[in-house]
């Protein structure tokens, strides 16, 4: 009988606590956990950035983080454990905002490559938004991923 | 016909969500054109914001129905 590793999806107003998420995907059959972190940028060059706000369609954004760890699995069938966990509300600079973990049974068998498809993936298609507040006043980020119909899950809508 | 908004198009509305009246069988392209509209103060927005019916995205051939759960939003930037 095949093995059921963990996976762990959170849209959640607490701070991510990353020990948490890695104790959370590791299992015996592991020897390798990659973890990504976002963090809130200060400064991009010259410009300042005091804190970002998150916002999310809560309902359909943990339906996109289970279709994000199902495309993951499909494409790195050597990895074990997956989080994928976002933070919303006010963050400040340096404070984590996302988190992505993978575990695996040695670091080549894809774990680094699908904790970067996640994240990327999860910047495109997760419905979260984030208020940038300047010293100048603040205004919504916008993305730049225009979802089209390979974007729907194969699960089917809600 | 309640429409969900979020982010920016949530902050131009003033409320999170708006309601529009849409014949049976109308598309996500004419619920885009009704929002405009209806709601001209949004009707830039819209034109180039992400419509999901029943938390699933939708794109303008897609038909809409009165009880699905319809939302408009930027694209989005999370992460």
């Amino acid at each position: 009988m095949a093995t059921t590793f963990p996976t762990l999806l959170d849209i959640t107003r607490a701070p991510i606590d990353l020990n948490a998420l890695q104790a959370a995907v590791t299992t015996s059959y592991d020897g390798a956990v990659v973890l990504f972190t976002g963090v809130v940028r200060g400064r991009t060059g010259s410009d300042v950035t005091d804190q970002l706000e998150y916002e999310a369609y809560f309902e359909m954004a943990v339906l996109k983080l289970q279709q994000i760890a199902d495309e993951m699995r499909a494409r790195f069938d050597g990895i074990h454990g997956i989080a994928l966990v976002q933070r919303v509300g006010p963050m400040a600079v340096s404070e984590p905002t996302v988190a992505v973990a993978v575990s695996a049974g040695h670091r080549g068998d894809g774990a680094f490559e699908a904790a970067c498809y996640g994240i990327d993936r999860l910047k495109q298609i997760v419905p979260v938004w984030k208020k940038e507040t300047r010293p100048d006043g603040s205004s919504w980020i916008e993305g730049d991923y225009t979802p089209a119909a390979q974007d729907r899950s194969p699960r089917g809508a809600a | 016909m309640t429409i969900r908004l979020f982010a920016t198009l949530k902050d131009r509305a003033g409320r999170s969500e708006i309601e529009i009246d849409l014949p049976a069988g109308a598309t996500v392209a004419d619920l885009r054109t009704r929002i405009g509209e209806a709601f001209p103060h949004l009707a830039a927005l819209a034109a180039r914001s992400v419509v999901a019916v029943n938390r699933e995205f939708a794109f303008a051939q897609d038909l809409v129905h009165p009880e699905d759960e319809i939302a408009l939003f930027p694209p989005v930037s999370g992460g």
